[in-house]
């Protein structure tokens, strides 16, 4: 039983562990929420290949954290490590201060949601969510909780339905209530929205974020949409190779991308590379093909480095005061709904703009830059 | 399934026609026959199974094939699933090679191995000699040969690979995820397998407990050759009254009720193992 993490209070009251305890109290600021999870220098290597390289993360109590990256950014195999199924090579884990090191999938109080959502084809819905409490034994009125947990997920009417029964979102819902039934401290989120088709996606997306907040337990959800990963979570760590690109709330991995691969992957921007002619404070200027730009700079950047300026397409427009900045031909269009997703060259950079109205390619066009929302950041390595 | 996917079986069904049923109808015509003087007369005659009805014997020796099967199947399940579950964590590359070992003692005749058996097994054989050597004994365990034990033991060891095979097959057709996500939620390995593997391996365990059941409760040569005096069966009666007895009509009776009489234990065994939840859910509910 000390091998156990937090599933029972009794397990914490070693002598040891009070003392690690109140000594970390101590030099933790108050402001910050308390920590649940902490990662320290964690590595993880298959074969040859290194999918985790190094990293350090804390996960606070109550947080909504996602982990976002392409594939093979090694996102999946942090959450796994999280959840028991791979053991670090190096590095330390600790789960309320508690080392996770040796503690098998089953003794941590953490429960996942998989991609594929993992239902067992056998049971029925109610006995895939009693699941995790029938293996404990003794639990009293477990009809009532599994009620209440697919009731948390509008699930109530399926409790005799098998899993090749319902739907994806369905299953999906199912999944979510068999692992939130034995209130774990932590919840991993391996892409549960993946396969669904768009609308279901944004419905669920709605319901996990206010399952989340009412439920008050920490979610770390695993994404390589960065859409779904601005909506949902607090805090986003961008992951790139193996290692944590950057660690921020969504506005500022938005609007200030640690580098030339975090701007490059969350969105449709332009990154024109460049060398900082000069810097002022937290503003610098830019010489890039385009021309000398002066926009706000990424910290550490000095004056005489290679930078790369990144242009989010809604920077950019076709109407403005004074000067256009750049003149250049459309060379093409693509039509999104509300709005129209236009590329232009300019002194053979293509821009990324978005506009209201359709843009004919070969046709000349004019483009005001909002320079002082774009971003000088530094080029991934 | 098509019209057309169904007549893919014709070939095999006319086989089975025409290799199975017709000698059972043979069988059948032939319990009703006479002998008189070594000469089969066709006649109508319910000599045959009027024998078997109040023979205790042949009731013993059905009812002893019945319970070897069973117990061949029980011992082949419980030797087989750890050895089929070791088999699907291997490599890719070692599988195909386990696979091979596992298959070597069917490479080797039958009559090979069963005189192997009395090499290792006898009173001056391997196993007596080594356990003299150790200590372990004082005199040679007598037990080891022409014995029931020798029987459940070889019979157990000729039929374990057709087990381990249908049991691997269907325990590589479990998703892994299943298993962690049972882990995840607090099973223990011992709990996902009671809970998760073993119920979604049923369909494998279905298929191998048939084929080794088939293959034990009708064989022959084990049991006379290693069973000693209790090495008597239903078989070898059946070979007995077709040769030497010439009583071909008691041969068939017999027979046909040994048939009918595995047929129906295998069909509840089929039955009763392909209703579990389990396999419901791997081979469908329709």
């Amino acid at each position: 039983m000390s091998n156990e993490v937090g599933r029972e209070p009794s397990g914490l009251g070693d002598q040891d562990a009070i003392l690690v305890n109140s000594r970390m109290e101590k030099r933790t600021e108050p402001a910050l929420s308390p920590l649940l999870l902490a990662m320290r220098g964690v590595v993880k290597t298959f074969g040859r290949s290194t999918a985790v390289d190094g990293i350090d993360l804390d996960v606070p109590e109550r947080a909504f954290l996602t982990l976002l990256g392409p594939s093979g950014c090694g996102k999946t195999t942090v959450l796994r490590m999280i959840a028991g199924f791979e053991t670090p090579d190096a590095g330390d884990m600790r789960l309320d201060n508690t080392p996770l090191a040796g503690v098998p999938p089953e003794r941590r109080p953490v429960n996942t949601v998989f991609q594929s959502y993992a239902l067992f084809p056998h049971l029925t819905v109610n006995e895939n969510v009693a699941f995790a409490l029938k293996l404990r034994g003794g639990v009293p009125d477990i009809p009532a909780r599994v009620r209440r947990a697919l009731e948390a997920v509008h699930m109530t009417d399926f409790g005799d339905r098998y899993p090749h029964q319902l739907s994806g979102g369905q299953q999906q819902r199912v999944a979510v209530a068999r692992s939130i039934i034995a209130e774990p401290r932590l919840l991993l989120l391996d892409e549960p929205l993946s396969a669904l088709d768009r609308k279901m996606r944004g419905h669920l997306q709605i319901e996990l974020k206010a399952l989340q907040r009412r439920l008050g337990i920490a979610f770390v959800y695993v994404t390589h949409d960065q859409e779904e990963a601005f909506a949902l979570s607090d805090i986003v760590v961008v992951m790139n190779k193996g290692r944590i690109a950057q660690k921020a709330d969504p506005q500022t991995i938005y609007s200030r991308p640690a580098d030339s691969f975090v701007a490059d992957f969350i969105g449709n921007s332009t990154l024109v590379e460049g060398r900082i002619l000069e810097r002022r404070g937290d503003m610098a200027t830019i010489g890039t093909p385009l021309g000398d730009i002066t926009a706000p700079v990424a910290d550490g950047l000095a004056g005489g480095e290679a930078a790369m300026l990144v242009i989010r397409p809604e920077l950019l427009s076709t109407r403005g005061e004074g000067p256009a900045t750049f003149s250049g031909t459309v060379s093409n269009c693509v039509f999104q709904g509300e709005r129209n997703m236009v590329q232009a060259e300019v002194a053979d950079v293509s821009l990324r703009f978005t506009a209201e109205a359709p843009h004919v390619a070969g046709t000349s066009v004019a483009l005001w830059l909002d320079a002082d929302h774009s971003f000088i950041t530094r080029i991934a390595t | 399934m098509t019209f057309r996917q169904r007549h893919l079986a014709l070939p095999v069904v006319v086989a089975i026609v025409a290799g199975c049923i017709a000698p059972l109808a043979v069988l059948v015509a032939f319990s009703f026959y006479e002998v008189e003087d070594f000469d089969l007369i066709p006649a109508f005659s319910f000599r045959a199974w009027g024998d078997l009805a109040t023979s205790t014997t042949d009731w013993f020796l059905i009812g002893k094939a019945v319970l070897s099967g069973v117990a061949t199947t029980v011992f082949t399940a419980l030797l087989g699933f750890p050895v089929a579950l070791a088999l699907t964590r291997l490599a890719a590359s070692a599988k195909g090679l386990a696979i091979i070992v596992l298959l070597t003692p069917l490479y080797t005749g039958e009559i090979v191995r069963i005189y192997a058996w009395r090499i290792v097994l006898g009173g001056e054989g391997l196993v007596n000699t080594l356990l003299l050597a150790l200590g372990l004994i004082d005199e040679p365990l007598k037990f080891l040969l022409f014995s029931p034990f020798t029987i459940g033991l070889v019979l157990t060891y000729n039929n374990l690979p057709f087990m381990v095979l249908a049991i691997w097959v269907s325990a590589e057709m479990v998703d892994r995820r299943l298993i962690e996500a049972a882990r995840d939620l607090g099973a223990r390995p011992v709990d996902a397998f009671f809970r998760v593997i073993f119920p979604l391996t049923t369909p494998g365990l279905a298929a191998g407990s048939l084929t080794v059941f088939a293959l034990s409760a009708g064989e022959m040569l084990t049991p006379s050759l290693l069973g000693g005096t209790s090495g008597a069966t239903a078989m070898a009666l059946v070979d007995n009254l077709f040769g030497t007895a010439f009583d071909w009509p008691l041969a068939s009776a017999l027979a046909l009720a040994l048939l009918a009489t595995l047929f129906l234990v295998a069909s509840a065994m089929a039955g009763l193992l392909l209703r579990l939840k389990g396999a419901r859910a791997v081979i469908g509910r329709a």
